[in-house]
């Protein structure tokens, strides 16, 4: 047997060097490891680090299992399922958008049916890590739009589960059309059976892989992982599927929280090595005949993000700033267009759909945290009309202004500290509201009466003061919106 | 959690803890990410955008945590 560890040792070294350096303007680390692989590569002229690529195929697919494994275990399904509708309407669309958006051009680049599914789903899905690493380091955790754009993500790795059941078929080679029926059958029912096992099988496989000891933990679930992933594959599966789904099963364990944490620093060594052999399959010559697909993919990705993101500004109340910010976070794609298109390579598709994703993964890797980062550039330039009539968007401001009322407020000081009108009526109060046009106090919407709001709609006096010492805020009935924000809910867009 | 603090999950971050002080100006937000790390993000004007962000190891957070809950006695 071979081993080429110089090689090895060198590509993985330098591609970690590269990825520090490149943390220092603000690229992600993905792009970096690709294109260290592309540079040393036996595709590229220059000095060869590895001179066969296969030779790392083991511990590449490991990468690819233990990324996906290690998403399964870390899927917060109690959150995602309970977080609302609004949430899935959002993810919906812009899932829904990107993907169909990357199908279309699939088809128009004229590379085969297979191939433009493949395609869809690489510009479909965004990458959770560049965007979550975006998030931290643009010091946007506390913003309003950040959760939904988490949830969004969340969302689409779910999509993802589905994506790879459907495609697996598509990319096994069935001849006729009821092989086909046939494979998505059988693909569907392993989902299933998976699915089954992650619901009432979670403490079956906790005992076979439960210990005290971290060491033989490691040992079990990596054995395990693998064993599934293989076992998915002859199934007809992918892989990677199967080893998205073990992890959920490993989710529902009590072991969970232990192995995400082991299994993490093992996922991002082998995550590296497989985004390092993507590279190494580059050609670098290939580049120059994909690049004008890629930035035609990249700019339609831009464009129907932003869209997606005023879409779902719409649905959440958020400004100009908020969408915008939902747009361009969720634009980055990395591991989960190189797992299609490495799947894709693998099945043997249109051999074009590797440097082909590659450029589109390197271009958008780039592009996303600067323009991430200038967002409140771009959101000047939204129109108001495209999120709502009657807002109007103040630079740097937050959702606070949108109100179009303020020239009304005349009173904001009033010595009465009774609702009248339920003085009258003889019935009882939680909070007062003061009119802030005429002075008129009614007490608030958790009140038996709701007087403040009979108010407003009777004399379509805008503004109202919340009458509670400390905490002032305003509500504007005509806009709907908060003035200005009660204190739990300050965090507005920013 | 107590009350005047707010919790919003972040699903593959972790938690944030938003304390409210009392006063519309000042805000603090505590973000516990599942590694341990914290982010501690101080809002010093009404602006949305944080006046500060510092991001503390589990032992600096617990040595500011011991400082301001006063149990740290060492003069």
């Amino acid at each position: 047997m071979h081993v080429d560890l110089v090689g090895l040792g060198a590509v993985v070294l330098l591609a970690g060097l590269v990825a520090r350096a490149g943390r220092r303007v603000g690229l992600p680390s993905i792009p970096c490891y690709m294109v260290v692989g592309i540079l040393f590569g036996p595709g590229t002229p220059g000095p060869v680090l590895v001179e066969h690529p296969e030779d790392l195929a083991v511990l590449a697919a490991l990468g690819l299992v233990l990324l996906l494994f290690h998403l399964g275990v870390e899927f917060p399904a109690e959150q995602v399922l309970g977080s609302g509708r609004r949430l899935f309407i959002a993810a919906g669309f812009y899932i829904g958008l990107n993907v169909s958006a990357g199908f279309l051009l699939g088809l128009a680049l004229g590379w085969g049916t297979a191939e433009a599914m493949v395609i869809a789903g690489a510009l479909g899905i965004s990458s959770s890590a560049i965007a979550t690493k975006l998030l931290i380091e643009l010091h946007r955790l506390t913003n309003a739009e950040t959760p939904v754009i988490l949830g969004i993500i969340v969302i689409e790795d779910l999509f993802l589960a589905f994506y790879l059941a459907l495609l697996a078929p598509v990319l096994s080679d069935s001849e006729s059309p009821l092989e086909l029926v046939r494979d998505i059958a059988i693909s569907f029912g392993f989902l299933l059976a998976l699915f089954a096992i992650a619901r009432y099988g979670a403490r079956a496989v906790g005992t076979l892989l439960g210990t005290r000891e971290d060491e033989l933990l490691a040992v079990l679930v990596v054995g395990l992982v693998a064993l599934v992933a293989g076992l998915s594959e002859q199934v007809g599966v992918s892989d990677a599927i199967g080893a998205l789904l073990i992890g959920l099963v490993v989710s529902r364990t009590s072991l969970q929280e232990r192995v995400e944490r082991l299994v993490l620093p093992l996922r991002d060594v082998f995550a590296a090595v497989f985004f390092v052999v993507f590279g190494l399959s580059i050609d670098v010559g290939e580049l120059g005949g994909v690049a004008v697909p890629a930035i035609i993919a990249a700019a339609v990705t831009l464009v129907v993000n932003l869209t997606a993101g005023l879409v779902t500004a719409r649905l959440f109340g958020f400004n100009q700033r908020g969408a915008v910010n939902v747009g361009l976070t969720i634009l980055g794609r990395g591991e989960f267009s190189l797992i299609l298109a490495t799947l894709a390579i693998a099945a043997g598709l249109d051999p074009r759909i590797g440097p082909f994703v590659a450029l589109y993964v390197l271009i958008l890797a780039i592009v996303s945290p600067l323009l991430a980062s200038q967002s409140q550039v771009l959101a000047r330039r939204v129109p108001d009309w495209l999120l709502r009539r009657g807002w109007h968007y103040v630079r740097e401001q937050t959702i606070s202004t949108s109100c179009t009322h303020l020239d009304q407020i005349r009173i904001t000081e009033t010595d009465i500290d009774v609702c009248s009108d339920c003085v009258e009526l003889g019935d009882s109060w939680v909070e007062l509201r003061l009119c802030t046009s005429c002075g008129a106090v009614g007490c608030c919407d958790d009140s038996p009466n709701k007087h403040a709001s009979a108010h407003a709609r009777s004399t379509a006096h805008p503004i109202i003061e919340a009458l509670v010492p400390g905490d002032r805020w305003r509500y504007c009935y005509l806009d709907e919106t908060l003035v200005r924000a009660p204190m739990r809910r300050a965090q507005s867009a920013g | 959690m107590g009350k005047g603090v707010h919790v919003q999950e972040l699903p593959g971050i972790g938690k944030r803890y938003d304390i409210d002080l009392g006063t519309p100006d000042q805000r603090i937000s505590v973000v516990v990410r599942s590694g341990g790390i914290r982010d501690l993000y101080v809002f010093a004007s009404n602006s949305a955008d944080p006046t500060a962000v510092i991001e503390l190891t589990e032992e600096q957070a617990r040595k500011v945590g011991a400082v301001l809950a006063q149990t740290f006695f060492e003069s």
